[in-house]
C-alpha cells in the first residue's frame, strides 16, 4: 500500500498532522494502537502561542468546538489557571470570582469529582456553595459492579437521559448564578452541552472529572471522523512493527494486523508519545525509541533522572527524540531524509521553539505538515 | 488525681510501644502511648513482613531462633487476620554448600522449629516460582504478616482497655526530680501545643530513635543503625515464603503479602541523621534484583512497584560503645539498676516477629516497680479482628453471600470488617480499585482507627499500595477525608504530601512500566488536576 504520509500514532499531534496534510490533497495513513492522551486532556490547549487561530479553524471543520479567549479556568481541584484556548466543555471565567453563588452538583456515588474541593476553593474568592447530589434509576445498574461509576461510564448513560437529571438539577436549583456539574455530558452528542446550558436561568460550567476525559474521547473520535471524512486512512488497534531503512531515508514499515503488507511513503511521522504511550521505553540503564532506534539525549547515572520532590520539573520529562530544524529525527548523529518526530516523543528537548504538553503536540504538527507541503501555510 | 496523670507512658508507635500498650492495659494500668508520627512509621513498617518460623536464625542463634518459633505460633492464634500461613522453604542453590542443609535441619529441629526436607522436585511442584536449578529445599513453617494491620490492631484493642494513644505528638523531655523521671514533655505537631504528662514508669519503646529517647531522659544507649533495603513487587510472584539455605546474607529472603511479593534485604550503617530519611540507591536496587532472581528467576522481569528501606534497631548486648557485641536478641534495659534513674525503661532490639514477648518482658518490668501482681494474657487473647481461619469463613460468619469487596475487607480486617458500612451500594463502590479498598471501609477506619491523613490512611486499608501508587486512589480518598474531616485545604495539602511519600519509593526504581506509570501520574496531577 503506498500513501503520500504514514504516521505513527494517533493522539493529538498524529490526528492534527493526518487532518492537515489530508486537507492538502495528500493521502495519508495513520497508524493508532488505540488509546492515547487524548483520554486524559484536561480540554485546555497549553502553550498553543501562535497557532490558537489555526487550530481553532482545523477543529471547528472537525466539528470540535473551541472556546477562544483569555482567562481562567477552574480546575478540579478548585485551583485557577490562565488559558487563552480551551475545548468548548471548559469554563473560563474573566476573573476569579466566578459568581456570587454556586450550586454544586454531582452524582451520588461517583467519587472522581471534587465537590468538596471546590466549594472551599470558590468560597475563599467569594462565592457560596452548595454541594447536592442526584440519581437517576437509568444510572443504578453501574453500581452492581463497585468499580464502574466511572466519567465515560456514565457520560454514556447521560447521553441517554441528561434530560431526567436537568429536572432534578430545576428542582434543587435555587438563586445561585452559577451551576457545577462534572464534565459527563455530550460524549456522543456535543448539542447535549448547549442544551443543558439553556435549561437554567443560571450559568452552567462544566468541570473536569479524574480521567478518563469526556471532553478529549469526544474530542478525539471527531478528529478521527474529519480525518477520515477526508478521505484518510486510520488503521485503529494496529502497531507498526518494523521500518525499512537504507541510506537515511525510511522506505516503509510493517504493522502487526497487516502481516507482510507494508505500508510505503514518501514521509513519515512518529507521533507515538512518551513513556506512556511506549513511544519511548526505558530499561534501568538506558532510555530508547523502539521503532527506529533514533538518537536520545539523557544522562548515564540513573540518579539524574529525576527529581525527588514528585511536584518538581521532572529531568526524565525532558528526554526526548533528538530533531534537526525541521524536526527530522536523528539516528546515530544523522537527522534522517523523511521521518519526522512530533508531539510528546520529543519530550521537552523543543520547548523553547514549540512549548509543551497540547501546544507541542498542535504546534509540531503544523510545522511538519507545513514542510511536507512544501512550507506553504 | 492531677489530670494527664498515668500508671505508665509509653513512648513509640512501632509494635513495640502499641504490644507494650496492650498489655499495660490489659493488666489494668492507666497507659498513656505518644508517638511523633503515625503507628508504625519506623522500621515496623518498613521490613519484609516475614512471619518467621526462626529457621533464618537456628544455625547462628539458637535463643532466637526458638522466640521466634514460639512467637509464630501465638500470632497464627491471636492475630489470625494479620498472618498468612503460607509456609517456607530453605533452598539450596548449585553454588551453595548442601552439607549446610543437614547442620541446618538439626538446629531448627533443636530450636523446635520443624524442618522437614523436600525433594527438588515436589519443592518446585509446590511452589514453581522457585530457581529450577535448586539442590535442595527444606520446608519451614514461615508465613507472611501485615505489620501495619497487627501494629494497628495492638493500638486498638489497648485502648479498647482505657490506654489514651496521641499521635504526631514528640517527647521533647523529661520531668525529673533527683534521680526519678516523673513524666514527659510533649509538642504535639498539629495542634503545635506543649504538653505535660505523668506517670511513676516511662518505658522507651521508640526503636532506633531510642537513643535519642534515652540522651534526653539522661542515660546512654548504644545503638547502631542499620539500614535495610527492599523491593516490592507488583504480583504475588510465590506463594510460599522462599528463604536461601546458607548463613543469612543479602537479598535472600522473598515474602508473598496480599498481593505482591517483597525481596531484602541490604543491611548498611547509616549515620543517626539519616535515620529519618532513609534512601535507596541506584546499587542497592540493582543487587536486589539480582540476588532475588537466583531465588525466583521471574523477578528479572516482573514489574516492581516501589523501593523502601528501614533502619533496624540493634543494640550493644553490653555496655561496650564500639558495637563488637552487637545483639539481634531482645534487649530491656532497667535504667534504675543500670544507670541509678528511676522510673526509666527502655525495651529495644529484637524483631517484629518478637514483639509480643517484648511487650511480656517490659510489661513485667513495670508491674514489678509499681507492685502490680498480675500475669500477662496476650500470648491467649486474640486480638480484635482475629477469629476464624480462612477470610472466606470469616466473611461468611459476617454476610450471608459476602462480595468481593468485602471478602477483601475481610483479608485485611478480619472479624472487624462487620463494622464496616458495606450494605448498600455506594459504601461497596471502589476508592481503592488496585487493593479493592470500598467507601465504606475507608470511612471506618477514618472514624475508628486515627487516621489524620492519607498516609495514615494506606497503613490502615493498603489505599495506594496497588499498582497505581496512588494516582486514582489518592484523590478519591482525599475527597473523603476532606469530608470527614471538614476542611479540603487540609486533605489538598495532604493530597500532595502523599504522592510525594508515593514517588519517593518509586523513583529508586523509575523505569519500565514504573517511569510510565509516573508519567501518566505526573501528568494527571499537574495538568488534569492542577494540584
Amino acid at each position: 500500500m503506498r500513501f503520500d504520509t504514514v504516521i505513527i500514532g494517533g493522539g493529538l499531534a498524529g490526528l492534527t498532522a493526518g487532518i492537515s496534510l489530508q486537507e492538502a490533497g495528500q493521502k495519508v495513513a495513520i497508524v493508532s494502537a488505540g488509546q492515547n492522551a487524548m483520554h486524559f486532556f484536561s480540554g485546555n490547549f497549553e502553550e498553543i502561542g501562535t497557532a490558537r487561530e489555526r487550530v481553532s479553524a482545523l477543529f471547528a471543520s472537525a466539528g470540535v468546538r473551541t472556546h477562544s479567549s483569555d482567562g481562567w479556568m477552574l480546575m478540579p481541584m478548585g485551583s485557577m489557571r490562565e488559558v487563552s484556548l480551551t475545548l468548548d466543555d471548559v469554563a473560563v471565567f474573566p476573573d476569579k470570582h466566578v459568581a456570587e453563588k454556586a450550586l454544586i452538583v454531582n452524582y451520588t456515588g461517583f467519587h472522581d469529582f471534587y465537590g468538596t474541593f471546590l466549594a472551599e476553593a470558590l468560597e475563599k474568592n467569594g462565592t457560596t456553595c452548595r454541594i447536592r447530589f442526584v440519581r437517576i434509576p437509568e444510572m443504578e445498574h453501574l453500581r452492581l459492579s463497585p468499580s464502574e461509576m466511572r466519567s465515560v461510564n456514565i457520560a454514556r448513560v447521560m447521553d441517554e437521559h441528561w434530560e431526567k437529571v436537568v429536572s432534578d438539577i430545576r428542582v434543587l436549583l435555587k438563586d445561585e448564578d452559577l451551576i457545577l456539574l462534572p464534565q459527563v455530558f455530550g460524549l456522543k452528542d456535543l448539542s447535549v452541552l448547549d442544551k443543558i446550558r439553556t435549561a437554567f436561568p443560571a450559568r452552567v460550567a462544566f468541570i473536569g472529572t479524574m480521567p478518563p476525559s469526556v471532553p478529549g474521547i469526544r474530542t478525539q473520535m471527531l478528529l478521527k471522523r474529519r480525518f477520515e471524512v477526508l478521505g484518510g486512512t486510520f488503521l485503529m488497534g494496529d502497531e507498526v512493527t518494523s521500518a525499512a531503512m537504507h541510506e537515511g531515508i525510511v522506505s516503509s514499515v510493517t504493522t502487526r494486523n497487516l502481516d507482510t503488507a507494508r505500508l510505503f511513503a514518501d514521509h513519515f511521522i512518529l507521533a507515538t508519545g512518551g513513556y506512556f504511550s511506549k513511544g519511548l521505553v526505558s530499561t534501568p540503564t538506558l532510555v530508547n525509541e523502539p521503532l527506529f532506534g533514533l538518537d536520545i539525549d539523557y544522562p548515564e547515572d540513573r540518579n539524574a533522572w529525576y527529581d525527588p520532590d514528585f511536584f518538581a520539573d521532572q529531568p526524565y520529562l525532558n528526554f526526548g527524540v533528538k530533531t534537526d530544524e525541521s524536526l527530522r529525527a536523528v539516528k546515530d548523529g544523522v537527522p534522517l531524509q523523511n521521518l519526522y518526530a512530533i508531539g510528546s516523543i520529543l519530550g521537552n528537548t523543543r520547548k523553547a521553539d514549540y512549548g509543551s504538553a497540547a501546544g507541542l503536540a498542535i504546534r509540531t504538527a503544523f510545522a511538519v505538515a507545513d514542510t511536507i507541503k512544501g512550507g506553504n501555510v | 488525681m492531677k489530670r494527664n496523670e498515668y500508671d505508665v507512658i509509653i513512648v513509640g508507635g512501632g509494635i513495640t510501644g502499641a504490644g507494650t500498650a496492650r498489655d499495660c492495659a490489659m493488666r489494668g494500668l492507666r497507659v498513656l502511648l505518644i508517638e511523633r508520627h503515625d503507628i508504625a512509621t519506623g522500621a515496623t513498617g518498613r521490613n519484609h513482613g516475614l512471619l518467621h518460623s526462626g529457621a533464618r536464625y537456628a544455625v547462628t542463634d539458637q535463643e532466637s531462633a526458638s522466640e521466634c518459633i514460639r512467637e509464630n505460633m501465638i500470632l497464627r492464634q491471636i492475630a489470625s487476620h494479620c498472618v498468612d500461613e503460607t509456609d517456607g522453604f530453605f533452598i539450596t542453590l548449585p553454588e551453595d554448600d548442601l552439607n549446610y542443609q543437614a547442620k541446618f535441619v538439626e538446629s531448627c529441629l533443636a530450636a523446635g522449629i520443624n524442618a522437614e526436607i523436600v525433594d527438588p522436585k515436589e519443592a518446585l511442584r509446590m511452589e514453581p516460582s522457585m530457581n529450577p536449578d535448586l539442590i535442595g529445599a527444606v520446608k519451614v513453617p514461615d508465613g507472611s504478616v501485615d505489620p501495619f494491620r497487627l501494629c494497628a490492631a495492638n493500638m486498638l484493642d489497648a485502648k479498647l482497655h482505657g490506654a489514651q494513644v496521641l499521635l504526631y505528638t514528640e517527647v521533647t523531655g523529661f520531668i525529673k526530680e533527683g534521680d526519678r523521671i516523673q513524666g514527659i514533655r510533649t509538642y504535639n505537631h498539629q495542634t503545635h501545643k506543649s504538653g505535660e504528662y505523668y506517670a511513676p514508669i516511662t518505658v522507651n519503646a521508640a526503636g532506633i530513635w531510642g537513643q535519642h529517647i534515652a540522651e534526653l531522659a539522661g542515660v546512654k544507649i548504644g545503638m547502631f543503625p542499620a539500614k535495610g533495603a527492599l523491593l516490592i513487587f507488583a504480583h504475588r510472584v510465590n506463594g510460599i515464603v522462599i528463604n536461601r539455605c546458607r548463613k543469612p546474607a543479602n537479598a535472600d529472603i522473598l515474602v508473598p503479602g496480599d498481593t505482591v511479593c517483597v525481596i531484602g534485604t541490604t543491611s548498611t550503617k547509616i549515620p543517626f541523621e539519616e535515620c529519618d530519611n532513609v534512601k535507596v540507591t541506584p546499587d542497592e536496587v540493582n543487587l536486589l534484583i539480582e540476588e532475588g532472581a537466583k531465588l525466583a528467576p521471574a523477578l528479572a522481569s516482573t514489574r516492581i512497584l516501589r523501593a523502601y528501606a528501614g533502619v533496624r534497631p540493634l543494640v550493644s548486648a553490653d555496655n561496650d560503645p564500639s558495637g563488637r557485641n552487637i545483639s539481634r536478641g531482645i534487649v530491656c534495659l532497667d535504667h534504675e539498676t543500670r544507670d541509678g534513674l528511676k522510673g526509666f525503661i527502655t525495651i529495644t532490639g529484637g524483631k517484629l516477629m518478637t514483639y509480643r514477648l517484648m511487650a511480656e518482658m517490659a510489661t513485667d518490668l513495670v508491674c514489678r516497680k509499681l507492685a502490680v501482681d498480675k500475669a500477662c494474657a496476650t500470648a491467649e487473647t486474640p486480638l480484635p479482628g482475629s477469629g476464624g481461619k480462612s477470610f472466606r469463613e470469616v466473611a461468611e460468619k459476617i454476610w450471608e453471600n459476602p462480595t468481593t469487596v468485602q471478602k477483601a475487607a475481610v483479608g485485611r480486617l478480619g472479624m472487624a470488617a462487620e463494622r464496616m458500612q458495606s450494605s448498600d451500594s455506594v459504601s461497596q463502590s471502589l476508592v481503592c480499585e488496585c487493593e479493592e479498598v470500598s467507601v465504606g471501609e475507608i470511612n471506618s477506619a477514618i472514624e475508628r482507627l486515627d487516621v489524620n491523613g492519607l498516609t495514615d490512611l494506606r497503613r490502615r486499608t493498603r489505599v495506594g499500595m496497588g499498582t497505581c501508587q496512588g494516582e486514582l486512589c489518592g484523590c478519591r480518598a482525599a475527597g473523603l477525608l476532606a469530608k470527614a474531616h471538614g476542611c479540603a485545604d487540609r486533605a489538598r495539602e495532604d493530597l500532595k504530601d502523599f504522592m510525594t511519600e508515593r514517588w519517593k519509593g518509586m523513583y529508586p526504581i523509575g523505569w519500565g512500566d514504573a517511569l510510565r506509570e509516573a508519567e501518566y501520574t505526573q501528568w494527571v496531577y499537574k495538568h488534569v488536576l492542577g494540584v
